[in-house]
């Protein structure tokens, strides 16, 4: 075993992410109960079911919006079909907590619908005819419309090398559309599908924004509140066991079903490139008003909510110093992109020089993050760091790193950092795949030292990936909550954590100002690297 | 980027769970006033108790100040706050039962009753209690929040702590059965459930009604907090439950003198009466009278319960959770 820079870099970055994850199970045998047993039972009991409710129906309705928006698009040509194309992931832009304060501000008593009906019709008692989108109902809409993108873009992708003459074989053997896409489109997309979903799967079950706004109680906050509310690690903790165990599942379909799905698009060569059917009048109609419907939803309506919010209370506009928070923002998205992507970076290449099996099981283990909730990512964080600056530091008489880590920009920017390194090297791992093995070789052979082949032909290969990667991980640090919030240092607010602190005190109009801009931020990102994300570059 | 605490300067470090326009306002009034910068950390009250208690006594925190005293005393409990708050200015101006000598009140709020004065009468409501919720003549008519809510845990800590934890046990019990749908949405919602019709009775804090009739919310809600109408319960026994926005002292605060400060700037009748005017609190001091929108429309001779500490509401917090579990009350 060499034991050389990149091992030692790898394994710096995988204690530094493994870190969290032996906090919340070191403390398994603690016990700090302070309240019943059986109490803590009926509450296992209804996170678990509530959180597997969620789940499943936020599964539901994500396959049916992103699979079936993904088919219409890839394969038929309809009115708009080109706009939908990219338009359906513009509702990247918005946050599940966003979409919940505008299903609030629009259905809620005394509403934006009431407000249409009454301007329309005139006075009547109309609140009990509006119906309520609140609770679970609630969080299962605004989780769904918020993620179906993550099925839409691996599914339509997986559609895209999908061979002609797949769809040939179909018509030839006489199936009927709907035939084809059930027995021969599903199925080979299905990696993809599974893929998507289980990301899905993932960010709902970490999800804390909505569900705390509407007050459901999933295992994620469940631990947030024995934690935080109650100081109950050991019940904390048995949260967490039962949610790691559930999203370590996940990461594992996950995995496997992306290898699939890899296999699947690097097998297209020779593929010719698909006609895409013209719809008759009827069924074209059909297909628009599907994928509208959905356009509209994810997007449209949470920002036209926003905006009208915006301009009917003015006066939060002006409240707000725009500017600061946008440099704030920006300045979060940047210095995380840039440490993400270069620690991700380093570690792939040494990955690909040294061939070492240890330091491969270094990174998978690294990227574990990914699958733990931001919140208790968070939480786990400052605890490790306070007892850590207790028992060591201050033992060997040094002065306190509490304060280098609390409320500092480098403390937030390293638990970002464990929260989305598994982004940044899964990115970089498959476009490093695409790169055979050979070309290093050759460069070698030309005399090419280590560096300048990592410099002249790894990084110019890997351009691609890399902005991908950083689009990506600009979207997710844009709309993260709980990290920023519990981490974030004086005077220093966010886009997210203005909405989000708003929206907390029952202040749900002044949350649209800063709602509204990060969806425009988010949105403005998504537009300008669109053919990145949907992949149309491979074409 | 390090903590800004390093740095050598005048200055106060808030921990924020109050996010009031009015509350940042008169901080920059304190600032110019004093030449101390305030500077904050806004967030939910859990998180930052969880942050000020890790960071110990390295804590960059002065001072916490958050919308219940319930907060104040759990954390009290937990040895995160020192005292210190017993400056002559201090006393003077706040009741006993509103605060120790590590947290005192800085605005009131009184959890009260709303009504839909067409579908309640006045024989109904006549020398309504709290534990007069719990009467079977509101079954299906009664809305009220979730029980993880803080206002909650305070008021039946405050039951618990005048009738008993068994008593309680049973009157949540009767709540839950009273309720007209399953606990949703924050306080104002509750009252707009009335203003639609969806129940008769709700229960919700004072400032409310006044924000959602100063039209500060809309029209919409403007029309909707005519249709309701408050009632102060308990007026026959030990008076209204009254609670506190408070701030309290962090034990090992870096900038304590400057932190008593503020508290005290808090307090003065200027300070109080951008309160009042703003955020439709009751005054913490006498001599400042409520808003107008206040006064007209929840009345003010009302009787506050003076006698309940509010030091027991953080003490009884827990067994308050245990009770509205226990019942069911989601």
């Amino acid at each position: 075993m060499r034991i050389n820079f990149w091992f030692f870099s790898s394994l710096f970055v995988s204690l530094i992410i493994i870190i969290p994850i032996l906090t919340v199970f070191s403390s398994f045998f603690e016990n700090t109960t302070n309240y019943f047993e059986i109490l803590k039972n009926t509450f296992l009991f209804e996170y678990t079911i509530n959180s597997l409710c969620l789940l499943v129906s936020v599964l539901f309705f994500t396959f049916i919006i992103g699979t079936g928006s993904a088919y219409l698009v890839s394969f038929y040509e309809f009115p708009l079909s080109n706009f939908f194309k990219w338009g359906l992931i513009l509702s990247f832009a918005v946050p599940p907590y966003i979409y919940a304060y505008s299903l609030t501000a629009f259905f809620e008593n005394y509403g934006t619908a009431y407000t249409i009906l009454k301007n329309l019709f005139g006075e009547a008692n109309y609140n009990s005819h509006i119906p309520k989108f609140d609770g679970m109902l609630g969080s299962i809409l605004s989780i769904s419309f918020s993620l179906f993108g993550y099925v839409y873009i691996l599914t339509r992708a997986s559609f895209l090398y999908q061979s002609q003459q797949l769809i040939d074989l179909g018509k030839n053997l006489g199936f009927s559309s709907y035939k084809s896409f059930y027995s021969i489109i599903l199925p080979s997309a299905r990696p993809a599908i599974v893929a998507g979903l289980s990301l899905v799967a993932m960010e709902t079950l970490a999800e804390f924004g909505a569900v705390d706004f509407f007050s459901i109680n999933t295992l994620t906050t469940g631990i947030y509140n024995s934690w935080i509310a109650f100081d109950d690690l050991a019940f904390a903790n048995q949260l967490s066991f039962f949610l790691l165990l559930f999203i370590f599942a996940l990461f594992i379909i996950e995995n496997l079903s992306r290898k699939k799905a890899k296999y699947h698009f690097n097998s297209r060569g020779g593929f010719k490139r698909k006609e895409k059917l013209k719809l008759s009048k009827s069924k074209a109609l059909l297909a628009f008003i599907f994928c509208f419907l959905i356009f509209f939803l994810s997007f449209l309506f949470p920002i036209s909510q926003m905006l009208y919010w915006t301009i009917k209370f003015p006066e939060n506009l002006f409240d707000l110093d725009i500017i600061k928070l946008f440099l704030n923002t920006i300045y979060l998205v940047f210095l995380s992109s840039i440490i993400l992507i270069l620690f991700s970076l380093i570690s792939n290449y040494g990955n690909r020089v040294s061939n070492n099996k240890i330091l491969n099981l270094l990174s998978t283990l690294s990227i574990s993050g990914y699958a733990i909730p931001g919140v208790i990512l968070a939480v786990a964080f400052i605890t490790f760091i306070a007892w850590f600056d207790e028992t060591i530091i201050k033992t060997l008489g040094f002065l306190s790193i509490k304060k280098i880590f609390f409320g500092s920009i480098l403390g937030l920017v390293l638990v970002y950092f464990i929260r989305f390194y598994s982004l940044a090297f899964n990115g970089i791992k498959s476009g490093y795949e695409k790169i055979n093995i050979n070309v290093d070789e050759s460069a070698y052979l030309l005399g090419y030292s280590k560096r300048k082949t990592f410099m002249n032909i790894h990084i110019p290969f890997l351009r691609n990936s890399l902005l991908f990667i950083g689009i990506l991980i600009s979207l997710e640090i844009i709309r993260e909550l709980p990290i920023t919030l519990i981490l974030r240092p004086f005077n220093f607010e966010t886009f997210a954590t203005t909405a989000y602190i708003s929206a907390s005190e029952d202040l749900l109009e002044a949350a649209a100002v800063p709602s509204l801009f990060l969806i425009l931020i988010a949105a403005f990102f998504i537009m300008i690297t669109s053919k990145y994300i949907l992949r149309d570059n491979n074409e | 980027m390090i903590a800004s605490s390093f740095a050598i300067a005048d200055e106060v470090n808030v921990f924020n769970a109050r996010h009031y326009k009015a509350d940042s306002e008169l901080y920059s009034k304190f600032t110019n006033m004093t030449g101390i910068k305030v500077n904050l950390i806004n967030g939910k009250s859990g998180a930052l108790e969880k942050r000020i208690i890790s960071e110990g006594a390295d804590s960059s925190a002065d001072l916490y100040i958050t919308a219940d005293a319930g907060r104040c005393g759990a954390m009290d409990a937990k040895g995160a706050l020192q005292g210190g708050l017993t400056s002559a200015a201090i006393k003077d101006a706040v009741p006993k039962s509103f605060r120790t000598n590590k947290w005192v009140g800085i605005a009131k709020r009184a959890r009260i009753i709303y009504y839909s004065p067409e579908r309640v009468t006045g024989a109904e409501l006549s020398g309504m209690t709290y534990e007069g919720l719990a009467d079977p003549k509101w079954k299906g008519r009664l809305v009220i929040r979730k029980s993880s809510n803080i206002y909650n845990k305070s008021l039946v800590a405050s039951l618990i702590k005048n009738n008993g934890k068994a008593a309680t046990a049973a009157w949540a019990e009767g709540v839950v059965a009273n309720m007209a749908r399953t606990p949703t949405g924050n306080d104002r919602a509750q009252i707009m459930a009335v203003a639609a019709g969806e129940a008769d009775i709700a229960v919700a804090n004072t400032y409310y009604l006044a924000l959602m009739l100063s039209g500060k919310k809309g029209a919409e809600q403007q029309e909707a907090a005519k249709k309701v109408k408050a009632f102060f319960p308990n007026q026959n026994d030990r008076g209204t439950h009254m609670n506190v926005s408070c701030a309290a002292l962090v034990k090992g605060a870096p900038n304590k003198a400057n932190a008593v400060k503020l508290v005290e700037f808090l307090l003065t009748p200027e300070s109080q009466e951008h309160f009042t005017n703003n955020t439709f609190e009751f005054p913490m001091i006498n001599g400042v009278s409520p808003s107008p929108l206040v006064v007209n429309n929840l009345g003010l001779d009302f009787k506050q319960d003076m006698k309940t500490k509010l030091a027991s509401y953080g003490k009884n917090q827990a067994a308050a959770v245990e009770v509205m579990t226990a019942a069911g009350w989601k």
